[in-house]
């Protein structure tokens, strides 16, 4: 017989006690993977978007929180371009819409002009790109197209306004994925704002920090009322994606303080449950080191059945959330590798937490004292 | 006394214990002292209550005593380490057998031999001997709830010889026992003593238990009241 065979048989026991503990702890398991997988999808989506076209500044209006409110007037591109430093510039307008029919009730819609450096790391599955000048033609995201099912050629009603599909693409940001691309002029009627764009993105020349620094500085100090901000930076500033992660984060926490009390609380019935069983045992010459291995293997395993249950309740919930019209086009349906390893660390963290003072106590038993529990 | 024998030095010695619990009402020892020869057996008998099983875990370094001083093979027992001592010296038997539920009784005795070096295969080895030796290897499989209370002791004293120690000490064996199996496990134990040059110390109520014995140890009231 081995060690774990014995940690083993202790901790099933009590077979119901055990397993209940352990769908405890998948609950706050599974609740951290989610969150944070959702936080973690959403910050990759939110780097691909920029890293992966080579932009390297964002050009929004000075003072608003989110791009979706900032306007700008479009003929700044033009001053932009003339900057020292600035290799391109691409004008933007970005909103959400909905389509009601296929139940989904927010796809990002972004208005480029035809031939944008935006148009980097967007591969055409299907279709074309839509041409100078051309108006209510949509390039429909793989995953938006899947949703909505339809296919180039077909019609769709984008905000009252009919579009054609010319094309089903697929991009390196779920958040393209999962929405459409029309012409810039399209998108500015259909919201009524023509001749404005939420935002304008840069390449500069050389791409390197210090220059990108200084560009930006004198982006800032050219035209006022406009806020320039680097790549990575707006990634770490947006609102939303901090609120996720910090979310994310807050549960964690929250999750590693209930699953220890969870852990702690069985763990210390079991202590108290086997006072002379410990004892006997402490007789037979285990050391206090073996006494603590012993509740410290049960709650490590307890911990780990309860991170397993706990990644496959994630898998579960995950596609559960999906089912929320919302989520869909926003939220990629896996849990990413990185995640799950930290799931895993938050499960052994909290069952060392729960299980450290249980087998302290364990280990202090007096023996002979232990043995008149009997 | 049995062919191990050894007149020179007691193996177990208890000089003037004295055992007083800590909520300082009651004194269980009064200052007892006792020697224990080598492959000896000694039967301490006396009411309850009367300080035997005290005795008994201050010999066995489950416990220290309040004052006095206990010795095995003349050594100090506080100035080594007790764990070790109880592992390798000393096997204990208890009344109510103390088996782990949810092992078998294979594994039961496997046990005390995770403080060894012994790998795995070998503990399974020396435990399936034990067991054999007890008489139990047709019921080496079973888990304590489905062995007779005759059963459980014997795997209890296989459990306890499973470090091969030099000392056995047995709290009430055969307490829970009717006459003809109290006969068994006195053989049993007898049979052990014999081949293997055990010291024997036996905590019992029983007349007949005591009369097996090499020695009585007569106790009341903390004291030792006759040899």
């Amino acid at each position: 017989m081995r060690f774990t065979t014995l940690i083993l048989r202790n901790l099933f026991r009590r077979r119901a006690r055990t397993l209940l503990t352990a769908a405890g702890l998948a609950v706050a398991i599974a609740a951290v993977l989610d969150l944070v997988g959702v936080a973690w999808n959403f910050d990759r989506a939110f780097t691909s978007l920029y890293q992966g076209k080579g932009i390297d500044i964002i050009v929004a209006r000075a003072g608003v929180a989110n791009q979706l409110s900032s306007a700008l007037d479009q003929k700044l591109g033009e001053r932009l371009g003339r900057i020292p430093g600035v290799k391109a510039v691409a004008a933007s307008m970005v909103d959400v819409v909905g389509f009601e029919q296929a139940n989904i009730a927010g796809a990002l819609i972004n208005g480029w002009e035809s031939g944008s450096l935006l148009f980097r790391g967007t591969h055409v599955l299907e279709g074309r790109m839509f041409h100078p000048g051309e108006r209510n033609v949509a390039m429909l995201g793989r995953v938006l197209a899947l949703n909505l099912g339809k296919k180039v050629g077909d019609e769709i009603d984008v905000a009252g306004e009919p579009f054609q599909v010319v094309a089903i693409h697929e991009s390196d940001s779920l958040f393209e994925s999962g929405g459409l691309i029309v012409p810039l002029a399209s998108l500015q009627y259909l919201m009524g704002r023509e001749g404005q764009v939420t935002g304008f993105v840069i390449q500069a020349e050389p791409s390197d920090p210090k220059s990108v620094s200084g560009l930006q500085r004198r982006i800032e100090e050219e035209i006022p009322g406009v806020a320039a901000t680097q790549a990575r930076d707006q990634i770490a500033r947006d609102m939303q994606l901090r609120l996720a992660k910090l979310m994310a984060w807050a549960t964690t926490a929250l999750a590693v303080l209930l699953g220890s009390v969870g852990v702690l609380n069985t763990m210390l019935m079991t202590v108290f449950e086997r006072t002379g069983e410990i004892g006997v045992l402490r007789a037979l010459g285990w050391k206090r080191r073996r006494v603590m291995t012993m509740i410290l293997g049960e709650s490590l395993c307890l911990g780990l059945l309860g991170t397993i249950l706990g990644m496959i309740l994630a898998v579960v919930g995950m596609r559960l959330i999906l089912l929320e019209p919302t989520a869909r086009g926003f939220i990629e349906p896996n849990i990413p590798a990185p995640v799950l390893g930290m799931g895993l660390l938050v499960g052994f963290a909290l069952s060392i937490l729960g299980g450290v003072y249980p087998a302290i106590r364990a280990a202090a038993l007096d023996p002979s004292e232990a043995l008149r529990h009997e | 006394m049995n062919e191990h024998e050894q007149t020179s030095e007691p193996i177990l010695q208890g000089e003037a214990l004295r055992k007083v619990y800590p909520d300082g009402e009651v004194e269980a020892l009064r200052g007892v002292s006792i020697e224990v020869a080598p492959g000896e057996s000694v039967a301490v008998v006396g009411p309850s209550g009367c300080g035997k099983t005290t005795l008994l875990h201050l010999l066995g370094g489950l416990d220290e005593p309040t004052s006095g001083k206990v010795f095995h093979r003349g050594r100090l027992l506080s100035e080594i380490d007790r764990d070790q001592y109880r592992a390798r010296e000393i096997g204990f038997v208890f009344q109510s057998f103390h088996l782990l539920p949810t092992l078998s009784a294979l594994e039961n005795v496997q046990v005390p031999m995770f403080e060894t070096d012994w790998p795995p295969r070998e503990r399974a080895e020396r435990a399936a001997s034990l067991i054999e030796q007890v008489g139990m290897a047709h019921r080496r499989n079973h888990i304590p709830s489905r062995l007779s209370v005759g059963e459980r002791q014997r795997i209890a004293i296989a459990r306890a010889l499973a470090n091969e120690p030099s000392v056995l000490l047995a709290d009430e064996p055969t307490g829970n026992l009717d006459s003809r199996k109290q006969a068994e496990i006195l053989e049993l134990l007898e049979g052990f003593r014999q081949s293997r040059g055990l010291t024997l110390l036996i905590v019992t109520h029983s007349a007949e238990v005591a009369a097996a014995a090499d020695r009585i140890v007569r106790m009341r009231d903390g004291l030792v009241e006759a040899e």
